[in-house]
């Protein structure tokens, strides 16, 4: 039997689809986690210190206790299991008992009626604290006499993966130049417009309680609950409100919440909500990682690279949380997608008294792309050459071999392709070398360094017609699908059709507003050849579906595509065998499935409409539903050594920024981004333009605004007047490009695409900056400040504009 | 948390001038409400004390734009998307206009007055540098007087201006003469929209044969509330208006904020470019 679709032309698969969420999302009737209310409700507020890093000495809850509104008082002593949490370390208390090791951290929970009344009690309990000196500085987290965040660990550091391959002193002996540089990445908020909300309910029957929120991954949000409340997976039942953004955002911090929301909901046997305002959001949850990191290269004459060594240090903040996981992408993609002989790289992740730090999209590639995105264009500088030409000298094709020694095999490397599209799409060769030219006379007369007098000496005024520079910057990246070798990778699906012919699906993944359901249902629909409005994607619901994992690493598309895939397939497969023995048609025919009709592909006369065909299944007693399964190959990696199969699988993409920087204010506008991507085969158009339009923009926020900064451990940057992310206004045209790559995995060779447009932009802004400034700048945002003065101001107190 | 008790639907500004009478500070008066109610929800001391609302939005005496002989006049609850979608005012006061543009976002410019703008006093208040440059006076109502003062009188500091707790602005006023000097108006913020002024410069010229005659400039946000530089508008007057010349009055205006501003946090940033601003709005409004 032959069900091969693949070299057919698709029904639906790569047309623009319009999201079935759409109509709901804009007209405000989709119901997200503050809209489900509940009879009886009750509101959990926080109880936090002053703090960032103290011992707690007492807490006197004496002045509120007997207060009316006060219905309970959660603390640690409430949680019946484990008090701590963590995906990889346990070492997140759920209340804080002992010690404040972070600002955000929490010792307790009003519960009551009035979520404002609680916040005005919270501020009456009285909290002795002995301070313990603040850690903020990671590079000081591993020095001998540095303070222990978690004394019971032994250390600060959290995580440390070295990879050698090859010699680097040798190789940097035989290079013609050597440039070393440093680069800085800074603290970035995901800014989901919903900020966290949950409410637990005591459950019914035998389940203990059920909690619907805004919750990224359900499976997980499970496992930590049941882990607090000492209960088994199969009692904590967890429903997926419609989520309004996450970014990677809402995984431990929605954990966290869920489960003292849930502690709270069995105490009082009543529904619990936990909402959280916008300060409250920024100040707890976790952040993308700073890093800190030392290039150094050595490269021949002609450009091409000879060795490369790199140290990467991120701050891991108060908790483990993601860290282990996101700094190992680090040590895989250090290198950008270049092969070289000789590599050392060595990744920290340390503890300190800042924000946690955990996923946020890019996992640990933009910060590294920043780096070596740069020096790339300072090595084709160097040998004078365009860093087009630089990287495709020393850029990845088919069979290169990467730093931890993969080879490049079984999918198509379409680095080569990314990278002319993209430059022939942009004119960047000829743009790069005339704003390079520019850049480099007026870099004499004009971009001179600054007196030290606040008042401009005369020949510090730029004339008009210098004032506004042109560049252009290029950034390129490979990226491994999934999760690789850290994780177990797999996902369910489940599709069940119905007698009229409508079919039913749901994933073990979570729709994130990404649009996944969009993209699932498609996959559905091109299998049986039916329109999407005949497929219905039912409710996320941790009791309906298989544990799938997380709806992380840019994975969903690729697993859980692969997944609705197999299982239609499935299904697919047992309409022919009804169909064959029906019409006494050889099952080694093709059958084609297309609007609505089923027919043999060399006999079209003989035709069945698709909902007749079901009619005659379910009368021949045939199990049209299926829970099936997608696994991806099996991976290693070698921790000792950084050796191994990272991950099965590798995407390719190429960003081009233009700006116009104001030198005279440090203005940067953004007036085009190219984006080539090869995310495989696309499925839905529209949702793959639109991760472009969103990844570049958010890209775009990292890259020149996005900041949070801290002073003694504490956020400056609580809101959105602060906070700034990109408007519409701020960037001109996005211009997205696809590249369908050969692929073997994922449904028709499907992959990645949700990170890799955000990983490349801020470097590629940044070269565009050089190009057009003559000037190199190493530390991110490159803000206004940064841009002329080469350095962040903030001001001295934490106090905000009106408030005071 | 809003501490408001009630709010009150004021049909009339004499109606307003009554509720006010007796008024200890426990009423204000709400038109957009773009600074009020982010202020009640970051429990600013500014706002903590207030028990009663007056909402002005329907009032019409208040929301009127007009131009006869030698006067502009705009209603205090005039919204600044009403003053970018005024033919007069796009005219006569390009500045107001320009500036207007650059507030908030859409939404925010929807319901923002301009009365608003002022009378809260943040010192990045983006119409306050045209209104100075363009010589604005208000008119202020209580139940018993009423009295015009120039704009530049009334502002005092940060937040803070010369208005009572009795008294309404009802109107600004700007002499049409202002609108017939050459000028222009640029803002500096760290994005495109919905952006709090870093610096803002208003600019306005009246050159005869190459010499100054006249030069108003003010400025947002550099200093603690917005100002006009009467002492560097003297100090150009009569130059010939070159290269040199720009920058010299540039320096001078860098050296007065310095003085009014003193050092800062951001003085490093701030007042090498509102220098270079300053020369670029000069070189522009030249041409």
């Amino acid at each position: 039997m032959r069900t091969e679709i693949e070299n057919k032309k698709f029904n639906i698969v790569g047309k623009p689809v319009i999201r079935q969420d759409a109509y709901s999302k804009v007209t405000g009737k989709a119901k997200f986690a503050d809209d489900y209310k509940f009879e009886g409700q009750l509101f959990g507020v926080m109880v936090r210190t002053k703090a960032s890093h103290a011992v707690i000495k007492s807490i006197d809850y004496s002045q509120i206790r007997n207060e009316d509104g006060i219905k309970a008082i959660i603390t640690s002593d409430d949680i019946p299991g484990n008090k701590k949490v963590g995906q990889i370390k346990i070492d997140q208390p759920v209340f804080c008992s002992e010690k404040i090791i972070t600002s955000g951290d929490v010792v307790a929970m009003l519960v009551g009626e009035d979520q404002t009344e609680l916040k005005k009690l919270s501020h009456k309990i009285k909290i002795e604290l002995e301070k313990l000196p603040v850690l903020e500085d990671p590079q000081k987290a591993l020095e001998q006499n540095a303070v222990l965040i978690h004394p019971e660990s032994k250390t600060n550091l959290i995580t440390h993966y070295p990879l050698i391959k090859g010699n680097v002193t040798k190789g940097f002996n035989n290079s013609d130049y050597l440039i070393e540089q440093n680069y800085t990445t800074q603290f970035v908020e995901h800014a989901y417009i919903e900020p966290e909300c949950v409410t637990a309910l005591p459950g019914e029957g035998m389940i203990k309680v059920k909690i619907i929120g805004s919750i990224q991954n359900p499976f997980t949000t499970r496992k930590v609950v049941a882990s607090v409340l000492n209960c088994s997976l199969s009692e904590v039942e967890i429903i997926q409100a419609e989520l309004g953004g996450s970014f990677g955002g809402k995984d431990d911090i929605m954990n966290v919440l869920s489960a003292r929301a849930a502690v709270a909901a069995l105490k009082l046997n009543k529904p619990v909500k936990i909402k959280y305002e916008r300060e409250e959001s920024i100040l707890e949850s976790y952040k993308r990682h700073p890093y800190i990191m030392n290039y150094k290269v050595g490269f021949s004459k002609a450009g091409k690279l000879k060795a490369m060594k790199i140290d990467l240090l991120a701050d891991g903040g108060a908790y483990a949380s993601m860290s282990p996981f996101v700094t190992w992408r680090s040590v895989v993609q250090a290198t950008g997608p270049y092969e070289i002989e000789n590599v050392q790289t060595d990744v920290k992740v340390v503890y300190t008294n800042n924000p946690y730090t955990g996923a946020m999209r890019g996992f640990g590639s933009p910060q590294p792309i920043f780096a070596i995105e740069s020096i790339m264009d300072e090595i084709a500088i160097t040998v004078g050459k365009t860093p087009f030409e630089i990287r495709k000298i020393n850029g990845y094709r088919q069979n290169s071999v990467t730093a931890s020694g993969q080879k490049l095999a079984g999918h198509e490397v379409t680095l080569p392709r990314v990278l002319k599209k993209a430059a022939d799409v942009s004119s960047f060769n000829s743009k790069w070398k005339s704003n390079y030219a520019s850049s480099q006379k007026l870099k004499q007369n004009n971009f001179a360094d600054k007196s030290e007098s606040l008042i401009l000496t005369k020949n510090e005024f730029i004339n008009p017609k210098n004032l506004l520079r042109k560049g252009i910057g290029l950034a390129t990246s490979f990226r491994g699908c999934s999760l690789g070798a850290e994780g177990i990778d797999n996902t369910a699906a489940y599709v069940s059709i119905q007698p009229d012919g409508t079919v039913y699906i749901l994933s073990g993944l979570a729709e994130n507003g990404q649009g996944l359901r969009a993209t699932f249902s498609i996959i559905a629909a091109e299998i049986f050849g039916i329109p999407i409005e005949k497929i219905i994607y039912l409710e996320q619901n941790t009791s309906r579906i298989p544990d799938s994992g997380p709806t992380v690493a840019s994975r969903a598309t690729l697993m859980g595509g692969g997944a609705i895939k197999n299982t239609c397939t499935e299904l697919r497969n047992r309409l022919i065998n009804v169909l064959s023995s029906y019409w006494k048609v050889s099952r080694k025919n093709i059958y084609v499935f297309k609007n609505g009709l089923v027919f043999p592909e060399q006999k079209k006369s003989r035709k069945i409409k698709f909902h007749d065909l079901i009619k005659l299944a379910f009368e021949h007693k045939v199990n049209l539903s299926h829970v099936g399964w997608y696994a991806g190959p099996k991976v290693h990696w070698e921790e000792k050594t950084g050796h191994g199969s990272a991950y099965f699988t590798y995407v390719y993409g190429c960003q081009v920024a233009e700006v116009t920087v104001n030198v005279g204010t440090g203005e940067v506008f953004v007036n085009n981004i190219w984006a080539v991507h090869d995310s495989g085969k696309v499925i839905n158009i529209l949702g793959a333009v639109g991760q472009v339009y969103g990844g570049t923009t958010q890209g775009a926020g990292y890259g020149l605004w996005e900041n949070i900064s801290t002073h003694k451990g504490k956020i400056r940057e609580l809101n959105f007047d602060q906070f700034l992310i990109p408007t519409s206004k701020d960037i001109d045209k996005i211009h997205p490009y696809f590249i369908e790559g050969k692929e073997s995995y994922g449904p028709w060779g499907a992959k990645s695409l949700g990170e890799p447009t955000l990983e490349l932009t801020a470097a590629a802004i940044a070269n565009a900056i050089t190009n057009a400034t003559g000037q190199r700048f190493f530390n991110l945002p490159l803000n206004i400040e940064e841009v002329l003065l080469r350095k962040k101001l903030y001001p001295e107190s934490l106090k905000r504009g009106s408030a005071s | 948390m809003i501490p408001v008790k009630e709010i009150l639907l004021p049909k009339s500004v004499d109606e307003i001038c009554r509720l006010l009478q007796n008024n200890n500070g426990t009423s204000k008066i709400i038109a957009g409400g773009t600074d009020i109610v982010p202020g009640f929800h970051i429990e600013s001391p500014r706002f903590t004390n207030i028990e009663r609302l007056i909402d002005i939005n329907n009032i019409e005496e208040l929301k009127f734009i007009s131009i006869n002989n030698d006067v502009i006049s705009i209603g205090s609850a005039v919204t600044f998307s009403e003053i970018i979608s005024n033919q007069i005012l796009n005219e006569k006061l390009p500045l107001l206009v320009k500036a207007s543009k650059t507030i908030g976002s859409a939404q925010i410019r929807n319901r923002a007055t301009l009365g608003g703008n002022f009378i809260n006093n943040a010192p990045c208040a983006d119409s306050v540098a045209p209104l100075l440059v363009y010589d604005a006076e208000i008119k202020i109502k209580s139940f018993t007087s009423e009295k015009i003062m120039k704009l530049q009188d009334f502002l005092v500091k940060p937040y803070g201006t010369r208005l009572k707790h009795n008294e309404i602005v009802t109107q600004v006023m700007i002499p049409i003469s202002s609108g017939k000097l050459k000028g222009d108006f640029y803002k500096l913020g760290r994005r495109r929209a919905v952006s709090i002024s870093r610096i803002s410069l208003a600019v306005l010229l009246d050159l005869s044969e190459g010499i100054i005659n006249e030069l108003r400039i003010a400025s947002g946000a550099v200093t603690p509330i917005g100002t006009r530089f009467y002492d560097v508008e003297q100090f150009a007057k009569g130059k010939v208006m070159n290269d040199e010349s720009m920058k010299e009055i540039a320096i001078k205006l860098g050296e007065r904020i310095l003085d009014v501003s003193g050092v800062r946090w951001s003085s490093e940033y701030k007042i090498p470019v509102v220098q270079q601003m300053c020369y670029q709005l000069l070189k522009k409004v030249k041409c």
